[in-house]
């Protein structure tokens, strides 16, 4: 139950006077700061550099560190007319930002009423929402895929932003929820005090105020979209082509090069999205997700 | 219109978009996983347990490992975003921590393969820093790879959550404890993360339960045995065609997934209601 | 924020509605196996049966390597027929023979080889049945796949010509080998099938049938079994075919079973150091064809055919199966080597030679052995 400082109680080195523990200690905790953000970064960016690297490497082969030989070569097979990769490109963005928009679509009455209303079986109905996530898809694609066939959706892009809906909800309706229930209450009040009606009160105070969290359901749902192969196979191959089709058969196959190709261009919306909502990504919002 | 109806139709589309278009076609997979050519039967069941018993508990443990180090770590980085005092410190840890986020996990498993390999970046950085002879690598392309994996994509997901629940909290506590001389480790583990844990808790749920479905980072990354419930499942599709253990190892899947998630919302409602009394 | 939302509604709209209607036909390949498949077709295949076919596209989707992909083109078309759909999405498939007696005996397939003009040009019995399963008619070889040992010859100076002298040097030089294990991918399976050829009983009839339930309860089943659980303690297990060869590039490794196909796209696209060389060891190591088939209700039957007849050609599978690919020939290797000079021709047997082929290259086990060699594997807790 000490409240000294663990500093002042270190043993001090014969020979070193007081002050010269003084400038060891303000030396010491900026090393260790600096060291402590160097290794993190080293964690992040280390597998982030190696993907780069495949990026321009022709020829990389043991025991070379680096590779052998530069250049662009698979570039140009990622981007030939035959490659798709333009159209896949265009394709997984359009489908990842018509999912975030069903999403939200759905998610903003149900996150309003899991929020404010009292529902049965509240707990319930969260839970369902986890089932997408909670089941390993696998074998479920099949069946799906199945039940598309026999209602004319297979090959379409709604089927595909169906299916990836479904996935990202727990996402969006689990914030969605969180966002509405970090509005004030008393705001509303006054609101409908002060003579508007329910729908106006929503779409004037509660919305607004809820609107970062709602975006920063849209980046993870984003972001979900845009990794999701197994469903999008199933359900939009041959007529659907997007990225993730391509890395998963580089990946699978060893091929690193056009793997690290493709990943490095699927990262560009999804940075871009997110710093396209990075201001909506506010603390208070995040404070009450799940709750 | 009474408020119980409002509120469910309002839910309505989200729930009924979620039950035609997976709960349906789950519902099939169950029906797989309970029968077999001669009926109803919990042979597969049986069979998943008595083939895969080991690996069952495999997933469990490094999926439930991983959890623990996300939350260690995002309480770290949330903390140090929060109690830290240098500003610029403050402002790189900023930058830095949220990069994994954008990876999806099939291009983490890619980079980790290399990454992580006996003669990968990593071992071949620390031969060059001197730190570690050729002779003493080590590679670390099993469980401890997925573990690493995981941590390292799920990790942003969580600290977000935490670092905006820590940054919106009542500062004056903090100040006071601060005053009275605790050191900043302890502000944060007496203090902060208390009034965080909801938020913490709501993200290591999502991210236990997503991990837990992963396919491709145990399969690019696990060479040993044992291996993970999802890397089972798609052998057991693959190289037999047998969808009866498939799918039971999926119900045993989400059963553990469920009950995780079920023990959360019933400790968040509880939460709530002691809030009230 | 409000234009962002409508912008991308707008977007994701127009996504949908230009699902438009191609004025051309659309011939529909899926294919399994790596990425070079679908390369393949489209830098290669594609574009040859365009320019014959105007106002055709051909347009190729790759499912994923091993027998993951193969099974992911039998549940499409399974979904298709049980949903009732009167023509399917999938002109042509390219799968592995494991799936292809499946898909036969559900009735998936359409019988189709008789009417091709190039289907004389096939004798192999891999061509009549696929692990045991009768497929004549409905199948036509793509090319012929193989597995061997790769190793480093910088470590190993006299590699081991059959699997006891394999046993020797593993024992020797231990975790110096590496394979994938039955979970991994389709080499490290066929590692494992040629041990149970070389000790398990009757390898025989482990290759060609019938299957007797009795065989595997043996003593000799069991004996093989549990040498190759004592052999994995000195074995380095690798993440994947991929993996395989990746711990051989970096020097993790220095013997390892692979495609030899695989082997040599990776040499050609610099992921692999060029001085790997390869082994076939004895009494034999398996390989198998992928199948060019065709759906019972593709949409494009006849254009599908066409398709096919092209491919098996004896000048598409000198110029694109051997040449530029490294694949064998589906067809029967002479009418193929005719239209190749012999260097090249030659390239192709650098590390196996064609007699070596010959008396060492086998089939996998028929399927109900197939499925009876794994599950003992994962009983046995092998380690893998």
């Amino acid at each position: 139950m000490s409240t000294v400082p663990l500093s002042a109680r270190l043993p001090v080195p014969e020979g070193l006077s007081r002050s010269g523990l003084d400038l060891l200690k303000r030396w010491m905790r900026p090393l260790l700061r600096g060291l402590a953000l160097g290794l993190l970064a080293f964690a992040i960016f280390g597998p982030i550099l190696n993907m780069l690297l495949w990026t321009v490497a022709e020829r990389w082969f043991f025991p070379n560190k680096l590779p052998s030989q530069w250049g662009f070569a698979f570039w140009g097979r990622v981007f030939s007319p035959r490659g798709n990769a333009l159209e896949s490109l265009t394709t997984s963005v359009g489908i990842a930002l018509g999912v975030v928009v069903l999403s939200l679509a759905l998610a903003i009455p149900a996150g309003y009423a899991l929020a404010r209303l009292k529902l049965p079986a509240r707990a319930f109905i969260l839970l369902m929402f986890l089932v997408p996530q909670a089941f390993p898809n696998l074998p479920v694609y099949m069946n799906i895929a199945r039940l598309f066939y026999e209602v004319g959706l297979n090959g379409t892009i709604t089927g595909v932003i169906l299916v990836h809906t479904v996935h990202g909800l727990v996402y969006a309706v689990w914030i969605a929820t969180a966002a509405f229930a970090a509005v004030d209450p008393s705001l509303e009040e006054a609101a409908r005090i002060s003579g508007a009606g329910p729908t106006r009160t929503f779409r004037d105070v509660t919305l607004p105020l809820a609107l970062p969290g709602l975006m920063a359901s849209a980046v993870f749902v984003f972001l979900e979209s845009l990794d999701e192969f197994t469903a999008t196979f199933f359900v939009g191959a041959p007529e659907v082509n997007t990225l993730p089709l391509l890395l998963y058969t580089a990946s699978a196959g060893g091929n690193y090069q056009i793997a690290s190709i493709t990943a490095l261009i699927l990262l560009v919306p999804s940075i871009g999205f997110m710093l396209l909502v990075e201001r909506f990504l506010r603390a208070d919002v995040l404070a009450k997700v799940g709750q | 219109m009474p408020s119980r109806a409002l509120g469910l139709s309002l839910v309505a589309p989200a729930l009924l978009t979620v039950a035609i278009f997976f709960i349906y076609p789950l519902g099939y997979s169950f029906v797989s996983a309970f029968s077999t050519s001669s009926g109803w039967s919990l042979a597969n069941l049986q069979k998943a347990v008595e083939l895969y018993r080991d690996d069952i508990l495999f997933t469990v443990v490094i999926v439930g490992l991983s959890t623990a180090l996300i939350g260690l770590c995002s309480i770290a980085i949330g903390g140090y975003l929060t109690l830290g005092e240098n500003p610029r410190a403050v402002a790189v840890l900023k930058f830095l921590y949220r990069w994994p986020l954008f990876i999806p996990f099939i291009v983490a498993g890619q980079l980790m393969r290399t990454f992580l390999a006996k003669n990968g970046m990593l071992n071949n950085t620390l031969v060059s820093a001197g730190l570690l002879t050729p002779a003493e690598t080590i590679s670390l392309l099993d469980w401890r790879g997925i573990v690493i994996t995981f941590v390292w994509k799920q990790t942003p997901f969580v600290a977000l959550l935490v670092a905006g629940a820590m940054a919106s909290l009542d500062r004056s506590t903090i100040e006071s404890a601060r005053n009275l001389g605790a050191s900043r480790l302890r502000i944060l583990w007496e203090i902060v993360v208390p009034q965080v844990r909801a938020s913490l808790t709501v993200g290591l749920t999502l991210s236990f339960v997503t991990m837990m479905s992963v396919l491709s980072v145990p399969l690019m990354i696990n060479a040993q045995s044992p291996t993970t419930i999802t890397a089972n499942m798609a052998f057991r599709i693959n190289a037999y065609g047998d969808y009866g253990v498939a799918n039971a190892l999926g119900v045993i899947s989400i059963l553990l997934t469920g009950g995780v998630a079920w023990l959360y919302l019933r400790q968040a409602s509880r939460d709530k209601g002691r809030a009230f009394s | 924020m409000k234009s962002a939302f409508a912008l991308s509604g707008l977007l994701a709209a127009a996504l949908v509605a230009s699902t438009a209607v191609n004025a051309q036909t659309t011939l529909n390949v899926a294919t399994a196996g790596d990425q070079n498949m679908v390369d393949y077709i489209n830098e290669y295949l594609g574009p040859m049966f365009e320019k014959q076919n105007p106002g055709v596209k051909v347009r190729a989707v790759g499912t994923g390597a091993g027998d993951a992909g193969s099974q992911k083109v039998f549940e499409r078309l399974d979904a298709q027929a049980k949903a009732n759909a009167p023509q399917w999405d999938v002109d042509v498939a390219v799968v592995h023979q494991k799936i292809t007696g499946k898909l036969v005996t559900d009735k998936l397939l359409a019988n189709y080889r008789s009417t091709i003009e190039t289907a004389p040009l096939v004798t192999n019995a891999n061509a009549k049945a696929a692990l045991g399963t009768p497929v004549e008619g409905y199948v036509m070889p793509m090319f012929n796949s193989q597995t061997a040992i790769a190793y480093n010859p910088d470590i190993v100076k006299n590699p081991p010509a059959t699997y006891d002298e394999l046993v020797e040097w593993v024992k020797k030089n231990p975790k110096q080998f590496g394979y994938n294990g039955i979970k991994g991918g389709m080499s490290g399976v066929s590692f494992v099938m040629g041990w149970m050829y070389a000790y398990g009983p009757d390898a025989k009839k482990l290759e060609n049938g019938p299957f007797e339930a009795d065989l595997v309860k043996s003593a000799g089943w069991t004996d093989a079994m549990g040498k190759l659980k004592e052999f994995n303690k000195n074995v380095t297990f690798t993440p994947g075919n991929a993996g395989t060869l990746d711990m051989l590039n970096r020097g993790e490794i220095a013997m390892g079973p692979v495609w030899v196909d695989m082997f040599y796209s990776w040499k050609t696209e610099g992921r692999l150091n060029p001085s790997m060389k390869l082994k076939l060891v004895g009494p034999g190591m398996p390989g198998q064809p992928m199948y060019y088939v065709v759906p019972a209700k593709a949409a494009n039957a006849d254009l599908a055919k066409k398709f096919v007849a092209l491919a098996t050609s004896p000048a598409v599978q000198a110029e694109g199966v051997v040449k530029r690919f490294n694949w064998y020939p589906g067809i029967d290797a002479k009418h193929v080597q005719a239209n190749l000079d012999a260097a090249t021709w030659q390239k192709l047997f650098t590390d196996v030679t064609p007699e070596e082929l010959a008396t060492k290259g086998r089939s996998f086990p028929v399927g109900p052995y197939f499925d009876a060699i794994l599950e003992s594997y994962e009983r046995q807790g092998a380690s893998n």
